[in-house]
This record gives structure tokens, sequence and C-alpha cells, in this order.
């Protein structure tokens, strides 16, 4: 046993992110199947094909900011948390399904580099979705300023997908062939219940951040009843974005240390 | 190389491999089990996907679980079939290699070379799905060998492959072999044999032999080999066969007589030749299997209380 494990030939090697980077690509192009795209298709059309019935049930008079509050309701709560949903909770699932999972934990790194590129590429492919069915919906949604609705959906769509993407990694590498029960019962528990409580328990979920951002940059506080302003955080919006970034490091580096020391025994021998 | 000491592995209360303790060292090594014996989770150990729960595995100096250094010099070729519909084996072995920390024109250089080293070249941007299985094979095998590792792990690369698949396979493999390190583990053992690897035999989740192929023959061969006679008179056979030096027992299988021998040689001529001459009627002579899947066939019986 004299050898050493430094011993071996050092050729060029790119940086861990680089490796990352490689994973989401890969996903990504993983992601590009009819089945996957249907799904995707759906994500687009659904907020618009909603905003379209509900302007035609109002008669054309729903109110503008109703229109928004329904469209923050369709695109940044729900269609990402939906996507996230089928994108980010099977990472670990689909390589033990796959028969990937062995040539990837015996990489160097790569269990890190699969949780975080896998990550990357839920964050891209479902805020593309969001954003594209943004696009779709705010033409027939009755909204005053469609530029402005948009930038602020599109900047709250990318807070939702890189903080709820992070959630959902917990329980994807946790329990991972139960990660999509495990996913929504934490989106109902943490994100909806928590996340309405009045209490310091609401400072750490992702809903109370976006309705806080939605709430600053509608300029609607002053519009809302006192009894509504328990559910918003009043605090400026970089507090907001800042909350979302170190929830997402946390959630993220938790996920990361427990992937690399989750091990997968061989079914056929248990 | 790997240096292994009262290594146990325990999933809950199944136990997946038992105080084992093997020095492997440079060169061929094959591992020898049935489905289920651990020969899987032993690899795990080795490759650093599992961890022990009692007792050490060391490679290349240094426990392997999550160890980059180790991690970087060890190829692993899994025995699941990959599930990856239209990734093409150029793509999977190029994100393989990018995992393994090299630039992208490395890795693409890499998986470039280690495809048209397996003999995958020509196939190389077909989707995987569209390939037999033995190509898909190769691909796994263009992986695991693209980082150029020091130690090739290989878990039944032989199975559900065509003869001519598996020939072309194991020609590969004696090729590497001739200049790095190799573990295979399989239960087709004529395969293992052919790679002139030492052998470790693992049944039950214990190390039951190590060794030579040719060291576990002489192994086996101290131990008492079963010779089945067919003839008309079976007592009176029984008769002559006890009194032969080396018989330890004798038992009746239908219309067989079955003899546990340390000699074979000694019962033929001091047992079955005399019978003959007395008149008796000795239409059938099977010794045991020599082979060394004869030779496993028999420590799997020992292994579970079977005599020889």
């Amino acid at each position: 046993m004299s050898e050493s494990a430094s011993g071996s030939r050092e050729p060029a090697r790119s940086a861990p992110l680089a490796a990352a980077w490689t994973v989401a690509l890969f996903q990504l192009r993983r992601l590009l199947t009819r089945p996957r795209l249907a799904l995707a298709a759906v994500g687009v059309v659904f907020p618009a094909a909603v905003m379209f019935a509900a302007g035609r049930a109002a008669r054309g008079r729903l109110d503008p900011d109703l229109s928004v509050a329904m469209l923050y309701a369709l695109i940044p709560e729900a269609v990402c948390v939906l996507g996230l949903l089928v994108t980010m909770c099977p990472v670990v699932a689909d390589e033990l399904e796959r028969g990937t999972w062995p040539h990837v934990a015996v990489r160097p790194g790569g269990r890190r580099a699969l949780l975080l590129g896998t990550w990357v590429a839920a964050v891209i492919w479902t805020s593309a979705v969001a954003i594209l069915a943004t696009l779709l919906a705010l033409p027939v949604a009755n909204v005053t300023d469609p530029f402005a609705v948009g930038r602020i959906l599109a900047a709250l769509v990318l807070l939702s997908c890189t903080g709820r993407a992070a959630l959902f990694a917990l329980p994807a590498v946790v329990m991972p062939k139960r990660a999509l029960v495990a996913s929504v019962g934490l989106a109902l528990v943490v994100e909806v219940l928590a996340g309405v409580i009045p209490a310091v328990v609401n400072q750490a979920t992702v809903s109370l951040r976006l309705r806080s951002l939605l709430v600053d940059w509608m300029h609607w506080k002053q519009k809302l009843p006192t009894e509504v302003q328990l559910f918003i955080d009043p605090q400026p919006a970089w507090v907001h974005v800042l909350a979302v970034t170190a929830v997402v490091a946390i959630l993220l580096t938790a996920a990361v240390v427990i992937l690399e020391r989750r091990q997968f025994p061989p079914s056929e021998e248990i | 190389m790997i240096s292994i000491h009262n290594l146990t592995k325990l999933y809950g209360s199944v136990i997946g491999v038992n105080d084992i303790s093997v020095d492997l060292g440079a060169g061929a090594h094959g591992l020898l089990g049935p489905n289920g014996a651990g020969t899987t989770t032993f690899l795990g150990l080795v490759t650093g996907q599992l961890r022990p729960t009692m007792g050490r595995v060391l490679v290349f100096g240094e426990p392997p679980f999550g160890n980059p250094r180790v991690l970087r010099r060890i190829g692993f070729c899994p025995a699941a079939d990959l599930g990856l519909g239209t990734t093409t084996p150029r793509e999977w072995v190029r994100y393989l290699v990018r995992l393994s920390g090299f630039t992208a024109a490395e890795a693409a250089a890499r998986a470039d070379r280690s495809l048209e080293q397996v003999g995958l070249a020509a196939a190389s941007r077909r989707p995987l799905a569209a390939l037999s299985k033995g190509m898909r094979q190769r691909a796994k095998l263009a992986g695991a060998i693209a980082h150029d590792p020091d130690l090739l792990v290989l878990d039944e690369p032989f199975d559900g492959l065509d003869p001519v698949a598996r020939h072309d396979l194991v020609e590969l493999v004696r090729s590497w072999a001739k200049t790095r390190s190799l573990i295979v583990a399989s239960h087709l053992l004529h395969e293992v044999e052919s790679l002139d690897a030492g052998l470790a035999v693992i049944l039950g989740g214990r190390l039951v032999a190590s060794g030579t192929a040719a060291e576990i023959r002489d192994l086996v061969a101290s131990m008492p080999a079963e010779v089945r006679v067919r003839c008309d008179l079976p007592r009176r056979f029984a008769e002559l066969a006890c009194g032969v030096e080396g018989v330890e027992s004798v038992r009746f299988d239908g219309g067989e007589v079955i003899v546990a021998t340390r000699h074979p040689g000694l019962l033929v001529e001091q047992a079955v030749m005399p019978a003959v001459h007395a008149g008796l009627s000795v239409t059938e002579v099977v010794a045991a299997d020599r082979s060394l899947e004869g030779i496993f066939g028999r420590l799997v019986r020992l292994h579970r209380g079977v005599k020889a």
C-alpha cells in the first residue's frame, strides 16, 4: 500500500462549476422530449387560457389589479411550482431509475455537480416556460401597463424558480423515491401554510418574499386593508431578494451535504 | 492497490458483505459470486459509493468514499443497463469525462479516443436506445476508461451479450489488463478465467476463497470430490468403494452410487476396475467437474453446508 493517490496523470482540469454547468446542459437536452415539451406547452398556454376565460366571464371589465393578482397566482406560483416539481424532484430518482447514478457517484465531485447542475437546468427550463406564459397571458389580461407588469412578473418568476427549486432539492435527496409527494407536502406546509402565518416562521418562506415584492413593486401597500397587510413584509425590495438568496444558499448547501453522504444499496442484494 | 480489513456492510439487518479481509495488488482480479452474493456491494465499497459499516477499505492507500483523489483514479462500469433514450454514446462519454473534471476540449478528445478504443466510433452519434445491448455495454466501458483510470472496475460486463460481443469485450478487457489494474465481477466463470486474473470468490457476503485459478483448484482438490457410478448392483459396488483409501462417504441416489473421495483416481483403480472384473455391469462413471465452473459450484455447495 505504498502507492499515493496523488500519483495520477494530471491533465487540464476545469473548475467544479464547469462540471455543474455540464450537468445543466445535459439535463436540458434530456428535457427535450415530446412528453416534456407537451407539458411545457400546457404550462405556457394555461395562464393565458384562464385569463381569457376570466375576461370573458367579466365581460371585459376585469379589474386591472385583480388581473395582476391572478397572473401572479397563475405564473410565479402555480406554473413555477408545478414546473419545478417535474424538473427538480426527480434529480436523484431519475438517475437511480436510469442506471446512471453509479456512473455519476464515482466521479470526483459528481454528486455535487449533479445536484447543482439539475438545479440550474430546472430554473432555466421552468423560468423559460413561465416567462413564455407571461408573454402569452399579458395581451389577454386587462392590465394597465403590460410592460411594467411583465418585468415584475419576470423578476418574480426568477426568484420563485431559484427559491422553490432549492426547496424541492431537499426531499429529492432525502427521499428520492417519494420526492414528488414529499415536495408537494413541503410546498403546502412551508410555502402555503407557514407562508401565511404572521409570525417569525414565515420569514423563511419564498412565498412571503414574492407577495411582499409584488405589493411593493405594484405600489399596492396603501390600497391594502390593514388585516391583509399582516400577510406581507414591508421591508425594502433588496431585503427580500437577499432573503431568497440566503434561503437558496442554505437549502442547496444542505442538499449537497446530504447527497454527498447518501448511499444507495444495490437493490438486488437487499 | 486495495487493502481490505474486516470489511462489513450492513443494510439495516441485511448483510451485504461480512467480515472480508483481503489485499489485492496491482493487476487483474476476478470477483466471483452468484447473484446476491455481495459482489456488487463489494464493488460499491471499493469504488466509494458505499461506506463500510465496520472495518476498513483502502484504495491506493486512502478510503475511497467521497475522496476525489481516489475517485479520479477509478473507472467504474456498473451492471445496470443505461436507460438514456435519445442520448448518444458520444454525449454520454463526454458528459462523464467532464464530470471527472476535464475541460470541454479535453473531454471531447478523450471521449472520441475511448469510443474508438471500444470499437464504437461509427455508432457514437446514434441514440443509445437504438443500439444493441453489446453496443451499450461498450458505451459504458468507454465512459469508464475515457478519463484514463489506474483501476478499472467492471460489474457483470458480459451479462446479456451475444457470443461475438462477449468475445470482443473479453479481448478488449484483456488488452486493458496488460497495462492497468482491473477488477471484474462476474458469475460467468469462463470469461473471468480467460482474463488470467487472480480470483476471489464471495458467497453469502463472505470471501470463501482467493488466489489464482490454479490455487483455488488445489484448494478444492484437497476437499472430497464427488464421483457418481451407475451399475447394476449398487450395494455390491458400495462395499468395494468403502474399502478404498480416501473415501469419506458413500450414498445411494436412485440407481447410482455417489462416493465422496479425496482420491478419485484411487477409487477408479481400487473399486471401479475390480467391480468390472468381478462381473458388475458398470455403465457410467462421472467424476466431479474440474472446470472452474465446477469448482465454483462445489464452493457454493460447501458454503451452504452440503457435503461434496
